[in-house]
């Protein structure tokens, strides 16, 4: 397109009304100098302009082909049919801006849900090329052992292969206590930042003499600890601080956007080679503690070569070492920080994106039913324009640009109402969420240019749906009536609005179902005897070992404390040991107690006795059995007075520094306990031990359960008090109760959130249902003042148009009950449906006829206003209408 | 006088006359019209209506343009010409037009 042609379009598209100007007086002077010709031949003046008008043609016509020759014809349509829809938006305006608010709304929800999608898998870490920096992996699979890489290995990976420019590694993550707070770090070789290309905010970051074995006490803080622990305090830099209870110097602190290459950025980075001193263990070498591999490829070396030379020097290694097992196949897996989109992935998201949806989709058609009864209110101003020639396409594009532009409208609104969900969510979570349970970390996801082109996108489709059936219906005219005035009213419900209303009514009861059954479970949790007392039971756990006699003393003189109990490994449950019945070797669970802890934790000795206060000592050769073992062990038999041999199990039974030792001999079963269902946290169940064995109060490594008189709440308090006067990091006091209830806790979440989801489509569904109503009741006036004429009364009349509404509505009540069944039914055919149906009753009956009474109650009430307002109708008024 | 049924004009030959009509001078609309209708002696009767959009269109796609001046009646008119790729157009489409007679002339005599 040459300089000319593009000034040509430029003064089209900029100097419109110009343009139109010369285009009118060219055409003029055309017609004029066609009179002076005819003028010439000896017509008369009036006649002889009306030949040239006739020879001419329809003016207007052809000022419009000239418009369309100019080629900007879309640009130019744009424009009018936006000025059009501004003008139609001001006449009716309260129209416009519930469109927009619905739509908003829907948006804004799904747009929420993709801004958290956005941040775990799209928005990699803020390191220089993370698409250079790949994992070594092994290939989990069913036949070779995943064995684990060590820092030997690592360093080796370094020396003899060449594919990578560097390579760092970093260990498992640890969980320390500073300052009394716990707090989670990552264990990383010197070189972690330097390889991410990463500079630290404040400060500085690890380098390799920061990991020379032995290593210097030093650590780098995330953004989010220094905000969190140490209040952004600038002169953290060379602060020391107890870690547990070593001291270590904070070296810096990291931007804000970085993320150490996870979705979550743990709280500080220390050097790896303090991995023995840190995981509080003296025998466990520094080298031999298992590590990951990060590695950023050299330029020129693809994935695919890497991974051959890594493979090739991986067989070198492991057939020098030993021939036994083959290790698992290296993989190099890309890590940039981000969850990678796996099908896992996708089906955790789903049910959310899908129940947001439906929202948005009960909102369209909310819309679409608006957009409907408009279409009959503008019929003459759309037949006026068929008849001086519009086409039917110019009109529905004009009406989809109408939609489109309050769809875009919406777009912005929804990106205001998704941040402030997502607020609002995190608030709400964060300042519910029981404090003895940690500190979890959720922060409001940003957002970036894809959620924004994820909502005009969701805009775009959503203008599609409740835009084009009804502006197709729109058009859908007979010329003659229309212009006349005379307005076709829809005497029956059309087919588009029953399947509306169906719509609606099927996600409410969805989303309600869902809600009910997320209660009732959240109900059967709560009532579910874990056989054990909880309400009065604290507690503590001790993390300074040279401590532990103080700590003992403090505890036992707090006058709340009623009763005190120790016991190993925790204060429920136990450690996985083989066992020898009659009926050959099976797993138990272990677990030393003294003898206090049947009475602190309320568990009956059901037959025998439990430990007498002279026993205890783990060399005393006595058990107490659960019911549940003594039957699989002895079964039939009578357990009492029976031997019990135990076997360590090397892979299950890890042992530290002072724990007690493996009772590997036999001894004599005394009593059988109740068994100890325990309760479930957070998908694994904390059940009680199956034997017991005996041990003292004051034994090294146990941790202390004790019973408290009054509030178990205001002892938690005066005892963490106690204990922190005596030092940092010195003991960890739970009540059982905030255990036990994490499970109702964790329920709870999707339930208020179906339940406002719910809440939030019935509501729609209900005043689009009203509106559908009074607008049919309106279009049905006539007939009803005949029918009342006739002598029908007022019940006959609201009984009809209640009718009106009864068919979509009950079959929208069959169709979200068996979309709710399938889905239950779905999820049970899942791997996950283990774990959900013990958590969640997926059939409960009282949930589904609740929910479905409910809706059927709103439906009801919702039409009902309607109704009554039918029957009041004036049958003389009626008639004279219209 | 009765007239004759007027021969439909493709649009594509009217772009093709107004080309040709342009060579020798500029002319305003009207005055395209009246010129082809008289050399043809009035066999060629041009659709006044789709003049105007020929004439944009040609002048978009860049093959003549426009001035304004003052015209014989003594207000203003939109003069158009020829510009260089139109000539070439034009040589073309005189071309094509040439080798389209002769093969309908053939196959009318010899078919």
């Amino acid at each position: 397109m040459n300089l000319r042609r593009l000034k040509l379009r430029a003064r089209a598209l900029l100097a419109r009304r110009r343009v139109e100007r010369d285009l009118d007086e060219e055409l003029a002077f055309h017609v004029e100098r066609e009179t002076r010709k005819q003028i010439a031949n000896g017509v008369g003046p009036a006649e002889a302009r009306t030949r040239a008008l006739a020879r001419f043609g329809s003016m207007t016509v052809a000022a419009d082909q000239c418009r369309d020759a100019r080629g900007l014809g879309f640009f130019d349509n744009l424009i009018r049919d936006v000025v059009y829809a501004g003008r139609s938006f001001r006449h009716a305006p309260l129209v416009a801006v519930t469109i927009v608010t619905t739509v908003a709304v829907g948006l804004g929800l799904v747009g929420a849900v993709f801004t958290i999608l956005n941040s775990v898998i799209f928005r990699a870490d803020d390191v220089r090329n993370p698409h250079e920096l790949f994992a070594v992996e092994r290939q989990r699979s069913a036949n070779a052992e995943p064995e684990p890489f060590t820092r030997r290995s690592y360093e080796a990976l370094l020396r003899e292969t060449d594919v990578f420019a560097d390579a760092l590694a970093f260990g498992p993550d640890i969980d320390r206590w500073i300052d009394g707070r716990r707090v989670e770090g990552s264990l990383v070789t010197g070189n972690f930042f330097h390889v991410l290309g990463v500079g630290a905010a404040r400060g500085r970051i690890l380098t390799p003499e920061d990991d020379e074995p032995g290593g210097r006490q030093v650590l780098v803080l995330s953004h989010r600890a220094w905000n969190r622990y140490f209040a952004s305090d600038p002169g953290v830099v060379s602060r020391t601080v107890l870690v547990n209870d070593v001291p270590f110097q904070i070296a810096g602190v990291m931007p804000e956007s970085f993320r150490g290459l996870t979705v979550a950025p743990p709280d500080f980075w220390a050097p790896l080679s303090l991995a023995g001193q840190l995981r509080g263990a003296g025998d466990v070498r520094a080298d031999s503690v298992d590590v990951h591999i990060i590695g950023r490829l050299k330029q020129g070396v693809s994935r695919g070569q890497a991974l051959a030379a890594l493979i090739a020097w991986d067989s070198r290694r492991t057939q020098a070492a030993s021939a036994e097992r083959s290790a698992a196949t290296l993989v190099l897996e890309p890590r940039q920080g981000t969850v990678p989109l796996s099908a896992e992935t996708m089906v955790l998201f789903t049910p959310l994106f899908f129940s947001f949806g439906l929202i948005l989709l009960i909102g369209c058609a909310n819309v679409a039913n608006l957009l409907l009864a408009r279409a009959v209110v503008r019929q003459r101003e759309i037949g006026i324009r068929l008849a001086i020639g519009a086409s039917r396409r110019r009109i529905v594009r004009q009406l989809l640009t109408e939609s489109l532009l309050l769809a875009l409208a919406a777009a912005a609104l929804a990106f205001a109402i998704s941040r402030l969900v997502l607020e609002i969510g995190v608030d709400a979570v964060m300042s519910t969420f029981p404090p003895e349970m940690g500190d979890i970390r959720l922060a409001v996801p940003p957002a970036d240019w894809r959620v924004a082109l994820f909502l005009v996108a969701g805009a775009m489709a959503s203008t599609l749906f409740f835009a084009l059936a009804p502006a197709l219906q729109a058009t859908r005219l007979e010329l003659v009536r229309a212009v006349r005035g005379e307005v076709m009213r829809d005497a029956r419900p059309g087919r588009a609005r029953n399947a509306l209303v169906t719509l609606q009514v099927a996600a409410s009861v969805l989303l309600l179902i869902c809600s009910a059954v997320f209660l009732r479970s959240t109900m059967a949790s709560s009532t579910v005897d874990p056989g054990i007392r909880t309400a009065d039971i604290v507690m503590v756990g001790v993390m300074n070992e040279p401590q532990r006699g103080i700590v003992l003393d403090a505890v036992q003189g707090e006058p709340s404390v009623a009763s005190i109990a120790a016991s190993w490994p925790g204060g429920l449950g136990g450690r996985k040991t083989f066992a020898h019945g009659t009926t050959g070797k099976s797993t138990v669970a272990y677990q030393f107690v003294s003898p206090e802890y049947f009475d602190v934790l309320g568990i009956d000795i059901v037959r025998g006795r439990g430990f007498t206060s002279a026993e205890r000592n783990p060399t005393i050769a006595v058990a107490v059995v659960s019911e549940h073992v003594a039957r699989q062990l002895w079964p039939g038999l009578d357990a009492i007075g029976q031997v019990l041999r135990l076997e360590p199990d090397p892979k299950a039974d890890t042992r530290e520094k002072d724990d007690p030792p493996h009772p590997s001999r036999a001894v004599v079963v005394v009593g059988i306990a109740r068994d100890v269902t325990g309760f479930r946290l957070g998908g694994t169940r904390l059940a009680g031990a199956g034997v017991y064995m005996p041990i003292g109060i004051d034994a090294a490594r146990t941790s202390l359960t004790m019973r408290v008189r009054g509030d178990a709440e205001r002892a938690r308090r005066a005892i963490a008090e106690k204990l922190s006067s005596i030092g940092p990091n010195v003991g960890e006091v739970v009540t059982l109760r905030a255990l036990a209830g994490m499970e109702a806790f964790l329920l709870a979440i999707p339930f208020w959130l179906t339940l406002a989801l719910g809440a939030l489509a019935l509501l729609l569904t209900l005043s689009g249902l009203f509106s559908v109503l009074s607008y049919l009741v309106e279009q049905r006036i006539r007939e009803i003042g005949v029918r009342m004429a006739l002598g029908a009364t007022s019940r006959e009349i609201a009984v009809l148009v209640l009718s009106q509404s009864a068919r979509p509505v009950a079959i929208g009540l069959l169709l979200g009950g068996s979309l709710a069944a399938a889905l239950g039914g779905a999820l049970l055919a899942t791997p996950a449906a283990e774990p959900i149906g013990e958590a969640v009753r997926l059939f409960d009956p009282i949930a589904y006829a609740g929910s479905l009474l409910v809706i059927i109650a709103a439906c009801a009430g919702a039409g009902l206003i309607p109704a009554l307002r039918a029957g009041r109708i004036d049958p003389v008024v009626a008639l004279r209408q219209d | 006088m009765t007239r004759r049924p007027v021969p439909d004009l493709l649009p594509g030959t009217l772009d093709m006359l107004i080309l040709r009509t342009l060579q020798t001078q500029a002319l305003h609309g009207w005055a395209i019209a009246e010129r082809i209708e008289q050399i043809s002696g009035d066999v060629l009767q041009v659709n006044q209506g789709s003049l105007y959009p020929a004439l944009h269109r040609l002048e978009h796609q860049g093959w003549i343009e426009a001035e304004w001046a003052v015209s014989e009646l003594g207000r203003r008119a939109k003069y158009y010409q020829l510009t260089a790729s139109g000539r070439r157009q034009l040589a073309v489409e005189a071309g094509e037009w040439e080798r389209m007679c002769a093969a309908i002339g053939r196959v009318m005599k010899l078919a």
